[in-house]
């Protein structure tokens, strides 16, 4: 009797929350009415995009009513509305949330007071079902009928709220188009980093080399020993624009990852790290010929998130051990790198930014590359430590 | 000579210093960024100016900038842009003020010493040079042209006197007289519809006014 007591206690609590809300769409649909009326007189075009707002808010708040009861969650597909008036004002009529959310509060209007039907039924139910199961030992009757009710609502409410395939695909067209920007903004930031390494690097090497070189020629004849060193200024700088060659390649797609694929390249990584690392790896079998390959570009990122990460452990950390761990799943790749150093790194990028000149912009660069490819990057680090930084990586196996 | 150099990067500034001392010049002021260059200039007010294109702040053509600048406000001054790589329109941005005393060549060519110091003593007196690979570009740049009518030794002819090279050079990068090259020029001149003329550096401005006229 009890269970059943609290459990239509819970149903009539979620009702009487929805009758509320009910009583508070009446006079907003009065609110609704003056803005129309306004809106017809121009002036008040202003509140139009403020009432959607509204709207909005109010439709989550029984989303969230609705979520409680069935432990569901109803999605939503809103456009944000921002932007000039003129936008604004599109956006909310034109967006497509905005009339399945008037049709739910017109409908609502009317079933939203379902929750008054839970007086009588108390009324009835506490003597019956007290009778039923209390003296004569059968399952109660009247009192279900509330959690039923409130069933209705729910399935009610979810019909008129869930977003049509047409919102939810705006939503995700919007996402991709945002994604897509930052793609291309994360690849012409590449490029231009790549040919500035090489224009200040590897080419001014070069010159400087065939300068010396030439200055060398000049000297052969009169001054053999000055032109001996000029040749041993020259091949060493030659070695060291080899160097800088090796380090924009490796900027670029780490050679490493083609001769050994994603693992191995992690674990030379780890190895060369400076730290005790333990890599983990699920799913991803060594080499580069056996075992599945995510795209080049994602085992680039990924390869990209684990050696920052590395270096930012090994550098700001104090920590002496780390772990990698790399795991294929169905939506993608999964990378997690976690250190026992001493955290604070939380979230702020300017924390590590204002400390180490590296930390931030690593931090930084590492978002951005994970998300140009529609990735996820969460990186815990409370004070105390220690600091862990989880990766997704969506791709097709 | 006296030089003013401007260059950001150490490695290039110091070997070009190297390379100009050791060749008997002058380096009077070095600039390591845009702004910097013209205050030097007219400071020192040397014979000739050598500048990076690309320096900072904004990493971008503020040498070339510098230049275009320093020969406003100091007609005549002769300038030898270096560039890591050749931009037409930047050199017909520095011809845009006349080729007289004007340079611009890729860095590569710094390394072939004699050839790089005669470039800048011929830019110092009044001269041109430019880089055979601006030439190239503009050479190739149009179809339908009189240049179509040149025969390929006429080209040469061409190609190397829009260098900025005198008929000595010319016949001697050739393996011909001097006597041939006259001829090739004046054919050259003749196809083209130019006037003829014989001294250098006015015959090098028409040839270049010829390739630089508007595309």
């Amino acid at each position: 009797m009890r269970e059943t007591v609290r459990q239509a206690a819970r149903a009539t609590a979620g009702l009487v929350m929805s009758a509320a809300l009910a009583f508070g769409t009446i006079l907003f649909i009065t609110v609704l009415l003056i803005t129309a009326t306004l809106t017809l007189a121009v002036v008040g075009a202003g509140l139009l995009p403020e009432t959607v707002l509204l709207v909005r808010r109010i439709a989550g708040a029984k989303r969230n009513l609705v979520a409680q009861w069935t432990g569901r969650a109803i999605p939503e597909a809103y456009q944000p509305i921002e932007g000039p008036l003129r936008q604004r004002l599109r956006t909310a009529i034109r967006g497509p949330g905005t009339l399945g959310d008037f049709r739910w509060m017109v409908f609502h209007y009317v079933y939203g007071f379902l929750g008054l039907l839970t007086a009588p039924l108390w009324l009835l139910g506490l003597p019956v079902d007290g009778v039923r199961q209390g003296l004569l030992g059968r399952s109660p009757l009247v009192l279900p009928l509330i959690g039923r009710l409130a069933d209705l609502d729910a399935a009610w409410s979810t019909a008129l709220l869930k977003p049509s395939p047409e919102a939810l695909l705006a939503v995700r067209i919007e996402e991709l188009t945002e994604t897509r920007a930052g793609a291309i903004a994360a690849h012409g930031a590449e490029l231009r980093r790549i040919e500035r390494d090489l224009h200040d690097g590897t080419q001014a090497r070069l010159v400087s080399l065939s300068m010396r070189i030439g200055i060398a020629k000049r000297a052969y004849e009169r001054d053999p020993e000055t032109a001996l060193k000029l040749l041993e200024d020259a091949q060493s700088q030659a070695e060291e624009a080899l160097t800088e060659l090796r380090h924009v390649v490796r900027g670029i797609h780490p050679p490493i990852l083609t001769d050994r694929g994603l693992a191995g390249a992690v674990r030379a990584l780890a190895a060369s790290s400076g730290l005790d690392v333990t890599v983990v790896v699920d799913g991803l079998e060594d080499g580069a010929r056996s075992g599945f390959r995510a795209p080049a570009a994602v085992e680039a990122a990924a390869y990209f998130v684990v050696a920052e990460s590395l270096t930012n452990a090994a550098k700001h950390s104090g920590s002496e051990r780390a772990e990698v761990r790399l795991v294929r799943n169905r939506g993608g790749l999964s990378v997690r790198v976690a250190d026992e150093g001493r955290g604070g790194a939380g979230g702020t990028s300017q924390a590590l930014g204002s400390g180490g000149e590296a930390g931030g912009s690593g931090l930084l660069g590492m978002r951005r590359r994970v998300a140009a490819l529609d990735g996820t990057l969460l990186m815990t680090s409370p004070v105390g430590g220690p600091t862990v930084i989880e990766v997704e990586l969506p791709c097709v196996w | 000579m006296r030089v003013v150099i401007a260059e950001d990067n150490a490695l290039l500034r110091e070997g070009m210093v190297l390379l100009l001392t050791s060749a008997g010049h002058e380096v009077v002021a070095v600039a390591g960024s845009g702004p910097e260059v013209l205050p030097a200039l007219l400071e020192h007010r040397p014979d000739i100016a050598v500048l990076d294109v690309r320096m900072p702040p904004g990493f971008r053509d503020e040498g070339l900038r510098a230049a275009l600048e320093a020969r406003k406000e100091m007609p005549g001054l002769p300038v030898l842009v270096l560039s890591q790589y050749v931009e037409e329109s930047y050199a017909a941005e520095l011809l845009g003020g006349g080729a007289s005393g004007v340079g611009y060549l890729l860095k590569d060519r710094v390394g072939r010493v004699d050839e790089f110091l005669d470039a800048l003593d011929r830019v110092a007196t009044g001269g041109t040079a430019l880089d055979p690979e601006v030439v190239t570009e503009l050479l190739t740049r149009r179809r339908d042209d009189p240049l179509d009518t040149l025969t390929p030794r006429e080209r040469e002819v061409l190609k190397l006197m829009a260098e900025g090279r005198d008929n000595t050079t010319i016949a001697k990068t050739l393996v011909v007289t001097e006597r041939a090259v006259s001829k090739h020029i004046g054919n050259v001149f003749l196809k083209l519809g130019l006037p003829p003329s014989d001294s250098g550096h006015r015959r090098v401005l028409a040839v270049l006014a010829y390739l630089n006229r508007d595309s």
